[in-house]
Protein backbone atom coordinates (compact mmCIF):
# COMPACT_ATOMS: atom_id res chain seq x y z
CA UNK A 1 0.00 0.00 0.00
CA UNK A 2 1.61 3.58 -0.81
CA UNK A 3 2.75 5.87 2.01
CA UNK A 4 -0.19 8.08 3.00
CA UNK A 5 1.31 11.81 4.25
CA UNK A 6 0.15 14.71 6.47
CA UNK A 7 -0.20 16.56 3.62
CA UNK A 8 -3.24 14.81 2.33
CA UNK A 9 -4.65 13.88 5.04
CA UNK A 10 -8.16 15.86 5.90
CA UNK A 11 -10.19 16.31 8.54
CA UNK A 12 -13.54 14.09 8.47
CA UNK A 13 -11.49 11.39 5.96
CA UNK A 14 -12.34 7.79 6.70
CA UNK A 15 -9.56 5.16 6.45
CA UNK A 16 -9.43 2.08 4.53
CA UNK A 17 -11.74 -0.53 6.34
CA UNK A 18 -10.03 -3.86 7.95
CA UNK A 19 -12.29 -6.88 7.59
CA UNK A 20 -11.77 -9.89 10.21
CA UNK A 21 -14.00 -12.73 10.82
CA UNK A 22 -12.30 -14.73 14.00
CA UNK A 23 -13.17 -18.16 13.89
CA UNK A 24 -12.79 -20.50 17.26
CA UNK A 25 -9.73 -21.51 16.17
CA UNK A 26 -8.60 -18.24 16.36
CA UNK A 27 -9.62 -17.48 19.71
CA UNK A 28 -7.78 -20.55 20.44
CA UNK A 29 -4.73 -19.23 19.01
CA UNK A 30 -5.10 -15.61 20.78
CA UNK A 31 -5.03 -17.48 23.83
CA UNK A 32 -1.73 -19.09 23.27
CA UNK A 33 -0.44 -15.92 21.61
CA UNK A 34 -1.52 -13.50 24.14
CA UNK A 35 -1.59 -15.52 27.65
CA UNK A 36 -5.05 -15.07 27.78
CA UNK A 37 -6.84 -18.68 29.00
CA UNK A 38 -10.19 -17.45 30.47
CA UNK A 39 -12.83 -20.30 29.40
CA UNK A 40 -15.32 -17.47 28.98
CA UNK A 41 -13.29 -17.58 25.05
CA UNK A 42 -13.37 -21.46 23.85
CA UNK A 43 -15.44 -23.00 26.50
CA UNK A 44 -18.91 -22.60 25.24
CA UNK A 45 -20.80 -24.81 28.70
CA UNK A 46 -18.40 -22.12 30.95
CA UNK A 47 -19.69 -19.18 28.59
CA UNK A 48 -23.50 -20.21 28.78
CA UNK A 49 -23.14 -20.95 32.36
CA UNK A 50 -22.40 -16.84 32.58
CA UNK A 51 -25.49 -16.26 30.39
CA UNK A 52 -23.85 -16.05 26.91
CA UNK A 53 -25.03 -17.69 23.66
CA UNK A 54 -21.51 -18.68 22.85
CA UNK A 55 -18.10 -18.03 23.56
CA UNK A 56 -17.06 -14.47 23.63
CA UNK A 57 -13.87 -13.12 20.94
CA UNK A 58 -11.70 -11.34 23.35
CA UNK A 59 -11.66 -7.59 23.63
CA UNK A 60 -8.16 -7.16 23.35
CA UNK A 61 -8.27 -9.71 19.83
CA UNK A 62 -10.25 -6.56 19.07
CA UNK A 63 -8.23 -4.04 19.96
CA UNK A 64 -5.50 -6.03 18.51
CA UNK A 65 -7.47 -6.09 14.98
CA UNK A 66 -7.94 -1.40 15.61
CA UNK A 67 -4.29 -1.10 16.36
CA UNK A 68 -3.76 -3.46 12.82
CA UNK A 69 -5.89 -1.11 11.09
CA UNK A 70 -3.64 2.10 11.96
CA UNK A 71 -0.65 0.29 11.08
CA UNK A 72 -2.05 -1.07 7.97
CA UNK A 73 -3.31 2.98 7.30
CA UNK A 74 0.01 4.79 8.62
CA UNK A 75 2.66 2.88 6.48
CA UNK A 76 6.19 2.16 7.26
CA UNK A 77 7.17 6.09 8.10
CA UNK A 78 4.22 6.45 10.49
CA UNK A 79 3.78 5.52 13.80
CA UNK A 80 1.29 4.50 16.37
CA UNK A 81 0.88 6.49 18.91
CA UNK A 82 -2.15 5.94 21.35
CA UNK A 83 -5.02 3.79 21.15
CA UNK A 84 -8.30 3.69 23.49
CA UNK A 85 -10.94 1.51 23.43
CA UNK A 86 -13.97 0.85 25.29
CA UNK A 87 -15.76 -2.32 25.69
CA UNK A 88 -19.22 -2.09 24.85
CA UNK A 89 -20.40 -5.26 23.24
CA UNK A 90 -19.96 -8.68 22.77
CA UNK A 91 -18.21 -10.38 19.51
CA UNK A 92 -18.65 -14.03 18.88
CA UNK A 93 -16.84 -16.79 16.39
CA UNK A 94 -18.14 -16.84 12.81
CA UNK A 95 -19.28 -13.16 12.86
CA UNK A 96 -17.93 -10.65 10.27
CA UNK A 97 -16.19 -7.76 12.09
CA UNK A 98 -15.09 -4.35 10.63
CA UNK A 99 -12.62 -2.20 11.54
CA UNK A 100 -13.19 1.87 10.75
CA UNK A 101 -11.62 5.07 11.47
CA UNK A 102 -12.33 8.65 10.57
CA UNK A 103 -9.99 11.64 11.05
CA UNK A 104 -11.33 13.74 13.27
CA UNK A 105 -8.26 16.35 13.75
CA UNK A 106 -4.39 17.29 12.42
CA UNK A 107 -2.16 18.98 13.92
CA UNK A 108 1.52 19.84 14.32
CA UNK A 109 2.93 19.45 18.13
CA UNK A 110 6.66 19.21 19.85
CA UNK A 111 7.79 18.85 15.74
CA UNK A 112 5.61 15.81 15.22
CA UNK A 113 2.53 15.33 12.69
CA UNK A 114 -0.28 14.06 14.64
CA UNK A 115 -3.64 12.61 13.35
CA UNK A 116 -6.41 12.14 15.75
CA UNK A 117 -9.08 9.49 14.55
CA UNK A 118 -12.01 7.71 15.70
CA UNK A 119 -11.68 4.10 15.58
CA UNK A 120 -14.41 1.43 16.66
CA UNK A 121 -15.48 -2.55 15.98
CA UNK A 122 -18.71 -2.85 13.80
CA UNK A 123 -20.59 -6.10 14.25
CA UNK A 124 -22.86 -7.42 11.69
CA UNK A 125 -26.07 -5.65 12.80
CA UNK A 126 -24.08 -2.07 12.29
CA UNK A 127 -23.71 -1.93 15.58
CA UNK A 128 -20.18 0.07 17.26
CA UNK A 129 -19.41 -2.39 19.93
CA UNK A 130 -15.58 -1.47 20.68
CA UNK A 131 -15.75 2.24 20.26
CA UNK A 132 -12.48 4.00 20.66
CA UNK A 133 -9.75 6.83 19.48
CA UNK A 134 -6.46 7.07 18.22
CA UNK A 135 -3.30 9.58 17.69
CA UNK A 136 -0.99 8.85 15.13
CA UNK A 137 2.29 10.88 13.65
CA UNK A 138 2.51 10.49 10.07
CA UNK A 139 5.94 11.78 7.26
CA UNK A 140 5.38 15.03 5.90
CA UNK A 141 6.03 15.07 2.23
CA UNK B 1 -18.47 -27.61 36.81
CA UNK B 2 -16.98 -24.06 37.03
CA UNK B 3 -15.31 -22.54 40.18
CA UNK B 4 -15.20 -19.07 41.40
CA UNK B 5 -11.64 -18.56 42.89
CA UNK B 6 -12.21 -14.55 43.06
CA UNK B 7 -11.76 -12.59 46.26
CA UNK B 8 -13.86 -10.72 47.42
CA UNK B 9 -14.03 -7.64 49.77
CA UNK B 10 -16.41 -6.32 52.72
CA UNK B 11 -15.84 -3.08 52.22
CA UNK B 12 -15.06 -0.25 49.48
CA UNK B 13 -12.43 0.92 52.26
CA UNK B 14 -11.08 -2.78 52.12
CA UNK B 15 -10.54 -2.93 48.14
CA UNK B 16 -8.78 0.83 48.97
CA UNK B 17 -5.88 -0.57 51.03
CA UNK B 18 -5.06 -2.21 47.70
CA UNK B 19 -4.14 1.28 46.39
CA UNK B 20 -0.75 1.51 45.34
CA UNK B 21 0.17 -2.44 45.05
CA UNK B 22 1.82 -3.14 42.31
CA UNK B 23 3.59 -6.50 40.87
CA UNK B 24 6.56 -6.84 38.07
CA UNK B 25 7.36 -9.33 35.15
CA UNK B 26 9.50 -9.70 32.47
CA UNK B 27 9.11 -11.15 29.49
CA UNK B 28 11.22 -11.77 26.77
CA UNK B 29 10.02 -11.45 22.49
CA UNK B 30 11.72 -13.76 20.47
CA UNK B 31 10.68 -14.29 16.81
CA UNK B 32 7.86 -17.00 17.89
CA UNK B 33 6.21 -14.78 19.79
CA UNK B 34 6.12 -12.34 17.25
CA UNK B 35 5.15 -14.91 15.14
CA UNK B 36 2.81 -16.65 16.81
CA UNK B 37 0.59 -13.03 17.14
CA UNK B 38 1.26 -11.86 13.39
CA UNK B 39 -0.67 -15.49 12.44
CA UNK B 40 -3.43 -15.66 15.14
CA UNK B 41 -4.77 -11.56 13.89
CA UNK B 42 -3.58 -12.36 10.45
CA UNK B 43 -0.95 -9.39 9.82
CA UNK B 44 0.70 -10.27 7.17
CA UNK B 45 3.05 -7.00 7.40
CA UNK B 46 6.40 -7.21 6.28
CA UNK B 47 7.28 -4.59 8.71
CA UNK B 48 6.72 -7.53 11.43
CA UNK B 49 10.26 -9.33 11.35
CA UNK B 50 12.59 -7.70 13.26
CA UNK B 51 9.74 -5.56 15.30
CA UNK B 52 7.06 -6.15 17.06
CA UNK B 53 3.53 -5.01 15.74
CA UNK B 54 2.13 -1.95 18.27
CA UNK B 55 -0.60 -4.71 18.87
CA UNK B 56 1.58 -6.60 21.01
CA UNK B 57 1.33 -4.78 23.98
CA UNK B 58 -2.70 -5.69 24.00
CA UNK B 59 -2.06 -9.10 24.69
CA UNK B 60 -2.77 -10.36 28.41
CA UNK B 61 0.86 -11.92 28.96
CA UNK B 62 2.07 -8.47 28.22
CA UNK B 63 -0.22 -5.41 29.63
CA UNK B 64 -3.46 -7.83 31.72
CA UNK B 65 -0.94 -9.40 34.76
CA UNK B 66 -2.37 -6.79 36.60
CA UNK B 67 -5.14 -8.90 37.58
CA UNK B 68 -2.83 -10.95 39.47
CA UNK B 69 -2.07 -8.41 42.21
CA UNK B 70 -5.09 -9.73 43.56
CA UNK B 71 -7.41 -7.10 44.72
CA UNK B 72 -10.66 -7.97 45.76
CA UNK B 73 -13.74 -7.24 44.14
CA UNK B 74 -16.79 -5.44 45.68
CA UNK B 75 -19.47 -6.92 44.01
CA UNK B 76 -20.30 -10.26 42.18
CA UNK B 77 -19.84 -9.25 38.31
CA UNK B 78 -17.10 -7.65 36.46
CA UNK B 79 -16.00 -6.89 33.12
CA UNK B 80 -13.04 -5.28 31.34
CA UNK B 81 -14.69 -1.13 30.58
CA UNK B 82 -11.51 -0.52 28.83
CA UNK B 83 -8.59 0.59 27.88
CA UNK B 84 -5.84 2.07 26.40
CA UNK B 85 -2.09 1.67 25.19
CA UNK B 86 0.77 4.44 24.46
CA UNK B 87 3.72 3.28 22.51
CA UNK B 88 6.64 5.20 22.63
CA UNK B 89 9.15 3.45 21.51
CA UNK B 90 9.49 0.11 18.91
CA UNK B 91 9.58 -3.15 20.70
CA UNK B 92 12.11 -4.89 18.96
CA UNK B 93 13.06 -8.92 18.28
CA UNK B 94 15.07 -10.01 21.33
CA UNK B 95 13.95 -7.47 23.64
CA UNK B 96 13.40 -8.38 27.04
CA UNK B 97 10.34 -6.39 28.31
CA UNK B 98 9.81 -5.36 32.26
CA UNK B 99 6.35 -4.93 33.40
CA UNK B 100 5.49 -3.03 36.28
CA UNK B 101 1.46 -3.13 37.08
CA UNK B 102 0.04 -1.31 39.59
CA UNK B 103 -3.35 -0.93 40.99
CA UNK B 104 -3.54 2.34 40.37
CA UNK B 105 -7.33 4.33 41.52
CA UNK B 106 -10.52 3.68 42.11
CA UNK B 107 -13.35 5.37 41.19
CA UNK B 108 -17.32 5.12 42.71
CA UNK B 109 -19.94 5.58 39.53
CA UNK B 110 -22.96 4.05 41.32
CA UNK B 111 -26.12 5.33 39.17
CA UNK B 112 -30.02 4.18 39.29
CA UNK B 113 -28.56 1.30 38.04
CA UNK B 114 -27.06 0.48 41.15
CA UNK B 115 -24.24 0.19 42.79
CA UNK B 116 -20.35 0.18 40.29
CA UNK B 117 -16.71 0.48 41.26
CA UNK B 118 -14.26 1.55 38.08
CA UNK B 119 -10.65 -0.19 38.99
CA UNK B 120 -8.04 0.97 37.31
CA UNK B 121 -4.93 -0.93 36.54
CA UNK B 122 -1.64 0.88 35.00
CA UNK B 123 1.42 -0.83 33.43
CA UNK B 124 4.59 0.61 32.33
CA UNK B 125 6.76 -1.58 30.10
CA UNK B 126 10.54 -1.20 30.26
CA UNK B 127 13.03 -2.56 27.30
CA UNK B 128 16.45 -3.88 29.09
CA UNK B 129 18.00 -0.38 27.98
CA UNK B 130 15.38 0.94 30.53
CA UNK B 131 13.47 2.73 27.80
CA UNK B 132 9.82 2.82 28.75
CA UNK B 133 8.44 1.07 25.24
CA UNK B 134 4.49 1.55 26.55
CA UNK B 135 2.18 2.19 28.93
CA UNK B 136 -0.91 0.45 29.52
CA UNK B 137 -4.38 1.33 31.04
CA UNK B 138 -6.98 -1.28 31.90
CA UNK B 139 -10.65 -0.33 33.73
CA UNK B 140 -12.43 -3.16 35.35
CA UNK B 141 -15.84 -2.43 36.32
CA UNK B 142 -17.27 -3.75 39.00
CA UNK B 143 -21.22 -4.02 40.04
Amino acid sequence: MAQVYFDDVQEGQDIPTLEKTPSRRTLVMWAGASGDFFELHYDKEFAQSLGNPDVLVHGRLEAAYLTQLLTDWVGEKGTVKKVSVQYRGNAFPGQKLLMKGKVTKKYQKDGENLVELEIFVENPEGKKITPGSAIVALPKK
Amino acid sequence: MTTDSRKFAKTQDEVKTYLGKKREETMEIDGTVIRAFCECIGDPNPMWKDTAPPGLVTTAMISSGAMLIGVPLLYKRSVAGGADWEFFKPIKKGDVIHTTHEFSALEEKSSDKGPRLLMVYKSSHKNQKGEVVAISTNTIMNF
